[in-house]
């Protein structure tokens, strides 16, 4: 059996090697036991070639192996806590959004054109390491390199995060089908980054945002990086995924 | 003179008081002599005019189009093996759910019809015949439910197959299986009806021997026949209900909620059970409540066409047009129903208005037919004296659209109302309850403002107001009117769940996008439509119930004529009469028993109540007491019964009259001297300021709140049965959430199946002993009561609940539809809290009390003689009076 390594980013972080494909692995961490997570399961794949001098990684792998009766193993842990910062952009395979029922939907990385960007109202879920909800005049590339700029007092040395919707209606306020709990106060944080000509570049909405219909909510997709690059995993169109991955699109608008 | 004699004590003049007591006997024995009227009592040949048999004929091309559709359905393709699977999951449920409902109502019925064969023929009070009508009432509805729930579980996967090809394919195949429930509904009811109807009138007496019955002791025994009807869509509706809220709560709490399983996903153990849910409780449940009303509302009306006749100086010759009337708009509405469903067809790539104009140009076209033949009709049978009866068919057919619009605008989710409630939301559940139940109770006064406009318009129409009970004949053809396009209209009813199947079916099967994006389009304008067919269920039942309480009247009467009759008493031999006080203000006048012994007891009985007005009549009992009487009923006098006067001597009407004539005095009206439905009233003292009506009312108000705590918290029960259940094979078999194993379906279905049985049969068991109950203690003005107070409330709660109900689900889809943070927002949370707690309010209890009330008049019609019987003695036992 292949024994495979996730890095769970959200809402755990950790290291984990599964003898699992991606799409039993996300539904085993969502529903598979009594101890399944509340929510949704993001998590990468990580190039099985990838060798770590400060990860156990194969000790774990060592440990994979199928259970008496030849099931595979599901999981052997081996990292948790700050993981994702010892692992290299270039280990970074596909992305797997495990829904509250297991349905899992896999996402490919693609070119970003960060030199193209201009700054807009944008806002953004940080899901790795840390989770507030941020508003920023920075397109995510630029973004990426704020956050993680070591010269930053708040920095981290890499940031995973989403960048989700900030639709307007015809009145210019945010369109109310987005779910998010308080729509004045983004308004408000928007503005707060809109206006401060430079010193204001990002807001913090919400230390702790509960991330309701959160697969509803992506705009241009997810995003990981940090100083040295950026890799964008883009985001299929509604209806994209309503056609193509309609049992995982069901799942994922129920919250 | 014989003692027993009845003495004519004029006021003033002995040839006019000789006049006055002999007048009932003459008018029976002009009745009886004159070969025009059709409620003759002659032995000669009956027979039924060719055009009547039309109704009958209806019936028939309505089940034979149900047979057409139902096998152009089963013709078509089926989809594949796994749409084949689910469907077929579905159909099992459905099947064991009423297996085992019919089994639990299959009980009830046989000690009913015990009871009911005891009170015939044991303490004849009740017609011998009624035990059987009873039985074929509900046989028939039954029977209707299953021939609907049959082609709905078989429609379902070949109406998403047929979407497959084409958005018109798939409306076609859903609506004609809603059709095929339509029409068979329709069908079976007028051939169950007319059929009784036909033996009574033709074989009956040929059979068993004796005199032919007359037409209104017909009309009262097919009343009877209502309650089978009433009591089979009771324990449908309300078994239904509770199986499908249950099975709907329990899928969407554990599997939507907590579980975070989508809407029809095979892997939620309630899911097949909800898809159950919708056929038994729909589908099955729907057909039964409306054939009863629509049986119910033929019976009533044709039961006061006859009362009509008898009270309202109407020719005897027109009493089988006013009987026949109802029955005739009937046929002509299934005929026309059926053009009507030939109308429904749209393009391909209809958008949502087109969808709904394919719907509605089937039910505006038939309404509109009907109209056109109603006029025809009542012209027919009643000359320019029909257009009053043909505006009472309008107004019922106007009302009832009005209250669909009323329904529709107060639930569906393009309007404020709704709007509002999903505003609520978004400040949480508490607002979002209240704005609900405010918008709920705020949506009763269109259907309110609507039946009491129609009421007083078909009133007045058949010229109520100078002739009471020709008005309340007017009220009860509008409820004729109203449903008589029920073809149609509960084809649209009906096809909603099927389309709402075929979604399910679509989605399980994993159909492609377009698929299921007809079916949903379907499913949608199923949903905007079942609320025009609510508001003619609805608007019916409080038309029916009006016109029920005026037959309950008719019963009662039946009920008085028939407790003397029981007690006949041969005259001494020599005398011509014999008077026996019965008690409580009732009596009983006797005439010879002719030698003829087909003729009845209740043929040569003429039975009287205490009078309260100037024109009574006043008679010597045995023990030489007067008494001034009204005619309850001349009973059916032979025509060899010789008519007499008061030394004995055959007299004849015109000897009679020439006699009153002589003495100055005016020839008497005829029937001058039957007892009025306001006699009726004064002898039971039926007023509001009488305690025993009061409490009546009271009793009536109450019942409808304990009928609707007891279902809710039998869904509470029933769900919260299969929450554990769903729970329990989520923790058993945890392979289930990932595909690996397959949950238990047929264990939800058992066990919503179960929880429905048990629970249902408390509220129906109160449904029907209270009004007996209440009427044996506090009497027929206390059954009055009950039943105004039970109609009242029970109309007003019923609209409340289902609007109230209907407008929470389409705020929840308003939002699910991108509305205030869409799917899995707080607002959303909100919604899906109303949805859960409006689920029994539009599913279970609110369309129960529509028949609720109609059972309640049924159970005190059939149970009238029992009342009239023995709650003057049990009355006056507890000191109540009598």
């Amino acid at each position: 059996m292949t024994t495979h390594l996730y890095l769970m980013c959200y809402r755990t972080e950790a290291l984990v090697a599964s003898q699992l494909p991606a799409e039993e692995f996300g539904a085993y961490m969502a529903v598979g036991t009594a101890k399944r997570t509340a929510g949704n399961v993001v998590f990468f794949e990580i190039d099985p070639a990838f060798k770590s001098d400060v990860l156990p990684i194969e000790a774990a792998k060592a440990r994979c192996v199928p259970h008496p009766d030849g099931t595979p193993k599901r999981s052997k842990y081996v990292s948790i806590y700050r993981v994702m910062e010892h692992v290299p952009l270039s280990a970074y395979g596909k992305l797997h959004l495990a829904t509250r029922d297991g349905r899992v939907l896999s996402l490919d990385a693609a070119p970003y054109d960060a030199a193209g960007e201009q700054p807009g109202a944008n806002m953004y879920v940080e899901l790795c390491p840390v989770t507030p909800r941020v508003v920023s005049s920075l397109p995510p590339a630029a973004f990426t390199k704020f956050i993680t700029d070591p010269q930053n007092p708040l920095a981290v040395p890499r940031i995973f995060f989403a960048d989700t919707l900030v639709d307007r209606d015809a009145d210019g306020h945010l369109a109310r089908y987005l779910p998010y709990r308080d729509l004045l106060h983004i308004e408000d944080c928007l503005a707060a980054t809109a206006h401060a000509a430079g010193d204001k570049k990002t807001k913090t909405v919400d230390r702790n945002p509960p991330l309701v219909a959160f697969y509803r909510t992506i705009r241009r997709g997810f995003f990981i990086g940090d100083a040295t690059g950026l890799k964008h995993y883009p985001y299929p169109s509604p209806a994209e995924l309503d056609d193509k991955h309609h049992k995982w699109w069901r799942s994922a608008t129920l919250g | 003179m014989p003692s027993a004699t009845v003495r004519l004590l004029s006021r003033t003049l002995a040839p006019t008081a000789a006049m006055l007591a002999f007048a009932p006997l003459a008018w029976a024995q002009e009745v009886a002599t004159n070969p025009v009227v059709v409620n003759t009592v002659q032995t000669a040949e009956r027979s039924i005019p060719l055009w009547w048999w039309l109704a009958p004929a209806a019936g028939v091309v309505a089940l034979i189009m149900a047979f057409f559709f139902y096998k152009s359905i089963i013709a078509a393709d089926p989809g594949t093996p796994r749409m084949q699977e689910i469907a077929g999951y579905v159909r099992e449920g459905a099947y064991a759910y009423l297996t085992r409902q019919y089994k639990v109502v299959a009980i009830f019925f046989l000690v009913v019809a015990l009871v009911l064969a005891f009170m015939a023929y044991g303490l004849e009070v009740q017609h011998k015949l009624v035990p059987f009508a009873f039985l074929t009432g509900g046989f028939f509805s039954g029977l209707a439910g299953f021939f609907g729930m049959k082609t709905a579980t078989a429609a379902s996967n070949r109406t998403a197959q047929a979407a497959s090809v084409s958005l018109n394919r798939g409306l076609t195949i859903a609506f004609r299986a809603g059709a095929v429930m339509g029409l068979t509904v329709v069908g079976l009811a007028l051939i169950d009806i007319t059929l009784w109807f036909a033996y009574l009138y033709l074989v009956h007496h040929r059979i068993v021997g004796g005199e032919p019955m007359n037409l209104e002791t017909i009309t009262v025994v097919m009343l009877c026949f209502g309650m089978g009807a009433s009591s089979q869509a009771l324990f449908a509706r309300v078994g239904g209900g509770i199986f499908t809220k249950a099975a709907d709560v329990g899928a969407d709490l554990v599997g939507k909620v907590e579980a975070g399983i989508p809407e029809d996903d095979p892997r939620n153990p309630a899911t097949i059970a909800d898809n159950v849910g919708d056929n038994v409780g729909d589908v099955a449940g729907m057909g039964a409540d409306l054939y009863e009303s629509y049986a119910g509302s033929i019976l009533a009306t044709a039961a006061l066409g006859v009362a009509a006749v008898a009270f309202g100086d109407i020719p005897e010759s027109m009493a089988f047009n006013y009987l026949s009337a109802p029955i005739m708009i009937a046929g002509a509405g299934i005929i026309l129903s059926i053009l009507g469903i030939f109308l429904v067809h749209t393009k391909e790539g209809a958008t949502m208005g087109q969808l709904i104009w394919a719907l509605n140009k089937g039910i505006y076209g038939s309404s509109l037919l009907v109209v056109g033949a109603s006029a025809g009709i009542c012209y027919a049978l009643f000359g320019p004296a029909g257009w009053g009866i043909f505006g009472a068919v309008v107004v019922g057919l106007v009302v009832g659209l009005i209250i669909g619009k009323g329904t529709e605008y107060y639930t569906a989710a393009e309007y404020s109302p709704t709007k509002n409630i999903a505003d609520n939301a978004t400040s949480g559940t508490g607002p979002l309850i209240i704005g609900g139940i405010a918008e709920g109770m705020l949506s009763t006064w269109i259907p309110i403002v609507a039946v009491s406009v129609g009421m007083l318009m078909a009133f007045g129409f058949c010229d109520g107001f100078d002739n009471l009970i020709m008005g309340l004949y007017g009220v009860g053809i509008a409820a004729v009117g109203m449903l008589s396009t029920l073809g149609i209209t509960l084809a649209t009813d009906a096809y909603g769940p099927i389309a709402d199947n075929a979604g399910g079916n679509a989605e399980m099967s994993g159909l492609p996008k377009e698929v299921r994006e007809r079916t949903d389009a379907l499913d949608s304008l199923g949903n905007t439509t079942a609320a025009i067919g609510k508001g003619f269920a609805i608007g019916s039942a409080a038309l029916t119930a009006l016109a029920l309480l005026a037959a309950y009247l008719e019963e009662v009467r039946v009920g008085l004529h028939r407790e003397a009759a029981a007690v006949y008493a041969e005259p001494a031999p020599g005398s011509d009469y014999r008077t026996v006080d019965l008690g409580y203000g009732k009596f009983g006048l006797y005439v010879p028993s002719p030698t003829d012994k087909k003729v009845t007891h209740e043929q040569v009985t003429i039975s009287a109540i205490t009078a309260q007005n100037d024109e009574a009549l006043i008679i010597k009992t045995d023990d030489g007491k007067t008494h001034h009487v009204v005619v309850n009923e001349m009973g059916v006098v032979a025509g060899n019964i010789p008519l007499v006067d008061v030394n004995g001597k055959a007299i004849t009407r015109a000897a009679a009259v020439k006699i009153a004539a002589a003495a100055g005095a005016p020839e008497p009206s005829h029937g001058g001297f039957k007892a009025s439905l306001n006699d009726y009233m004064n002898y039971y003292h039926i007023t509001l300021i009488n305690p025993k009506v009061l409490v009546g009312i009271f009793g009536g108000v109450l019942l409808v709140f304990v009928f609707s705590a007891l279902t809710m918290k039998a869904v509470g029960r029933a769900a919260s049965a299969m929450v554990q259940e769903v729970r329990r094979q989520f923790k058993e078999k945890p392979g289930i959430m990932e595909g690996k194993d397959r949950p238990d379906y047929a264990r939800c279905v058992a066990i919503s199946t179960a929880g429905a049985q048990k629970e249902m049969v408390l509220p129906s068991l109160i449904a029907v002993v209270i009004p007996v109950a209440l009427g044996l203690v506090l009497g027929v003005g206390g059954v009055l009561g009950l039943l105004v107070g039970g109609l009242c409330t029970g109309f007003a709660v019923a609209v409340f609940m289902s609007n109230a109900g209907g407008a929470w689900d389409n705020a929840k889809k308003f939002i699910e539809a991108g509305a205030h943070g869409g799917k899995g927002s707080d607002a959303h949370k909100s919604a899906v809290v109303g949805d859960t707690v409006g689920d029994p309010f539009k599913d279970t209890t609110g369309p129960s009390l529509n028949i609720l009330i109609k059972l309640m008049n049924m159970v005190s019609i059939v149970f009238a003689g029992l009342i009239v019987k023995f709650a003057p003695m049990i009355s006056n036992w507890l000191h109540l009076g009598n």
